[in-house]
């Protein structure tokens, strides 16, 4: 869902809209490519890069056509893939060539009304595998296909308002602030761990201050050192919380 | 009548326990502490907080987080009218005339009227909790899956005609919520739903995780774009002359008085709650003062009658929490993720399996509000201290303090990774003028909405005319549907954008 953020900053002209939808229309494919990268290194387990780029360009260009057209053996039911390109990309495709013709009165609404959409495209494919209702009861499934039906209809009717009501438009993101809280979670995840709470806190506090240009670094390092002590005392010994403090190869 | 007071009183035994008092000033002043600085809200505070009652008993853990809860009103007003910035989206409207009675120097007087309007409301809600909590686990009794079904549509309803901005996107944030709930083990079956074979997700997405990703760090990211340097027009001459004066007095008792019910009722109701009471009290009194013009330049109503229905309305929210289980708000769901930690399920049940707890934590809370009204008022001149620390050092702290908070919930790095998603959605949804509100209390009623929904149809073998043909559940969804017809209607339409204005103008 992450990589449904970046909206352009300014997108006035309905070709730019355009293409970012189609962007999103393939946003699960490409995120399942870049995600199989990892599987050469050994990280991970699922198919390899070429795998799913054969998969998905087979499904987006052969099999889902197919399908429509009715080739398809009917009792057999469709591989995931295909159901991606059929539930998923298919209708923002539609979208995407729509937009072209469109004039968009509320850049904000309308944007927000089909990322929307796609997220509720995307929640129906991702329960189709799911049981329905079968006789009375509720299957797993009945649910979320219920609410994503839902969802769908109700971003179609914001993004039709973005249509036909004047709004505002997409408004101005900034890079830095993000960029950098962002880069300061990560690293917090990612060293919590290994490093221990000691170190993380202290760096990730680092990279979170560099998300503005007001910062002073001695304030900074001094805040940032009494923080560290602070939290390093009260979790693990005020609150009792397990947590390691100090990296493992240091405490080894 | 009897019973109440023997409930009362035995409440008060518990709460007076000298652990559970550490823990009421505890809550209290951290909640003021919250409420105080902007940038850092009740539900961020309240997710963060909660590993820490891991390591504390059920009773005192509770009496914290409800002393967080309503703490926060009260410093919110203190910054509003001393700086005219909100530390809290409750103290909102009472920045308007607050603020400007300070510029007046009239500080001292709103800082009281804000206080004891605050203190008179959280009395009056108290012995409501007390008087209403019994009959309201009785009628608990008589519902049914259908009728807990049709409450929660209800709830939802509420929610989508208070939340502020167009009725579609409230909905739409609301089935939002509604689907992130589903990610996860099915409830009954057991079927792995939505969550892509990654194992960290088998267990559903935590509501704490969510609600710290859209509610707090997506308000650090939104605050950097403006720059950290906020403008900050400081009162700084010395407050002088804390007691209004007999006029103060007269003229605030009914909007005192006029708050205090407002804020209670729209407490009690599902989808309600602090921030739609202040809003809802500000409008009722420009509505029916003889001068509305006075409002917006230093009127005492104006602090008054929003601070007393925050105030009642933080914690009568309490009540559909305590009696039938079902939170209100997206804080009130935490308070049930607090409860589940210690092994209670939140239901008609507590007030008879737990009376330490349920007695204890109402006593507690006039407790709480006597400790904040007198530690409060001495303690003005630290909390405007406090607001010097400049946003670029009081930002990377409350990433890295929610960091570690969301960590040790689970000792879990994913969920500190899924929060930073989250945080990058919400920021997304802001720009797009979505609310986050309505989404976490989707993802809160989900799962109950769904198990309830499953369980009716099963009872009525799949009739779905179960839900208007039992006459409480018919009543309440047509409640909800005559909710939804008026709020969409123009006329309507545009009182409720003018209640909404209220905070720009």
């Amino acid at each position: 869902m992450a990589d449904t953020m970046g909206q352009p900053a300014t997108a006035t002209r309905n070709t730019r809209v355009a293409l970012w939808i189609l962007v999103l229309a393939l946003a699960p494919q490409i995120f399942e490519l870049i995600w199989s990268i990892g599987t050469i290194v050994g990280w991970g387990s699922g198919r390899g890069p070429l795998q799913v780029l054969v998969a998905h360009a087979s499904a987006l260009l052969a099999g889902a056509p197919g399908a429509v057209f009715g080739s398809h053996d009917a009792k057999k039911a469709f591989p995931p893939d295909v159901l991606l390109a059929l539930i998923y990309s298919y209708p923002l495709f539609a979208v995407a060539i729509v937009t072209l013709f469109m004039t968009v009165r509320s850049a904000q609404d309308y944007v927000g009304g089909i990322v929307l959409m796609a997220l509720g495209l995307f929640a129906l494919w991702a329960s189709s595998d799911l049981q329905g209702m079968h006789g009375f009861s509720f299957g797993a499934g009945t649910a979320p296909r219920m609410f994503g039906v839902l969802l769908v209809a109700l971003s179609v009717a914001i993004a039709l308002t973005g249509l036909l009501s004047e709004g505002a438009g997409l408004s101005h993101y900034a890079w830095r602030g993000p960029l950098f809280v962002m880069a300061s979670i990560l690293f917090f995840a990612l060293a919590i761990r290994p490093l221990g709470l000691v170190v993380s806190a202290f760096t990730s506090f680092l990279i979170a201050a560099m998300g503005t240009h007001e910062t002073r670094w001695t304030e900074t390092v001094i805040v940032g050192a009494s923080l560290t002590l602070g939290c390093a005392l009260l979790f693990p010994y005020v609150l009792g919380l397990p947590m390691p403090m100090f990296p493992r190869f240091l405490v080894q | 009548m009897v019973d109440l007071f023997a409930n009362l009183a035995h409440g008060f035994v518990v709460a007076l326990s000298p652990v559970n008092l550490l823990m009421c000033l505890i809550g209290a002043l951290v909640g003021t502490l919250v409420g105080v600085l902007p940038g850092i809200g009740t539900i961020a505070t309240v997710a963060m907080l909660l590993p820490i009652t891991f390591g504390l008993p059920p009773v005192g853990a509770l009496i914290m987080l409800a002393g967080i809860y309503y703490g926060a009103q009260y410093g919110g007003s203190t910054t509003s009218i001393l700086v005219n910035i909100p530390g809290e989206a409750t103290s909102v409207v009472t920045a308007i005339d607050g603020h400007q009675m300070a510029r007046q120097g009239r500080a001292g007087p709103a800082l009281a009227i804000a206080a004891i309007g605050s203190f008179f409301a959280g009395c009056v809600a108290t012995v409501l909790i007390a008087v209403l909590g019994a009959p309201l686990t009785k009628l608990a009794l008589a519902f049914g899956p259908a009728e807990y079904f049709s409450l929660m549509v209800l709830g939802l309803i509420f929610a989508v005609v208070l939340a502020k901005g167009s009725v579609l996107k409230a909905i739409a944030m609301i089935v939002f919520g509604l689907l992130l709930s589903m990610v996860g083990s099915d409830i009954e079956t057991g079927a792995s739903r939505m969550a892509f074979n990654i194992p960290e997700l088998a267990d559903g997405l935590g509501f704490a995780t969510v609600a710290m990703g859209v509610f707090g760090f997506a308000e650090i990211i939104r605050n950097l774009d403006a720059g950290a340097e906020m403008n900050r027009d400081l009162v700084q001459q010395k407050i002088t002359g804390l007691m209004p004066t007999k006029k103060d007095l007269i003229d605030s008792t009914p909007a005192i008085l006029r708050g205090t019910v407002l804020g209670s009722i729209l407490g009690i109701l599902p989808g309600g709650g602090a921030v739609i009471a202040s809003f809802a009290a500000y409008t009722l009194e420009k509505k029916v003062a003889k001068n509305p013009s006075r409002f917006g330049r230093g009127a005492i109503e104006g602090v008054a009658a929003p601070e007393s229905a925050n105030n009642a309305a933080a914690q009568t929210s309490f009540i559909p929490l305590l009696t039938l289980g079902i939170p209100p708000n997206a804080v009130m769901a935490l308070m049930v993720g607090a409860m589940t930690i210690h092994g209670i399920v939140p239901g008609p049940q507590v007030m008879q399996k737990q009376p330490d707890l349920v007695w204890g934590m109402i006593a507690s809370m006039w407790i709480g509000n006597l400790m904040l009204i007198i530690i409060n008022l001495p303690l003005v001149g630290i909390w405007v201290r406090l607001l010097r620390v400049p946003y670029r050092l009081m930002f990377p702290s409350i990433v890295i303090f929610c960091a570690i908070g969301i960590y040790s919930v689970n000792n879990a790095p994913v969920d500190v990774i899924l929060a930073g998603v989250f945080g990058l959605i919400g920021y997304w949804l802001i720009k797009h003028d979505f609310e986050p509100a309505p989404l976490l209390l989707g993802m809160v009623l989900g799962p109950l909405m769904e198990e309830n929904l499953r369980r009716a149809l099963l009872i009525s073998r799949g009739d779905w005319s179960v839900f208007v043909t039992r006459p409480l559940s018919a009543v309440l969804l047509a409640i909800a549907a005559g909710l939804l017809i008026l709020t969409v209607l123009p006329n309507l339409r545009a009182k409720r954008d003018e209640v909404f204005t209220e905070s720009e103008s």
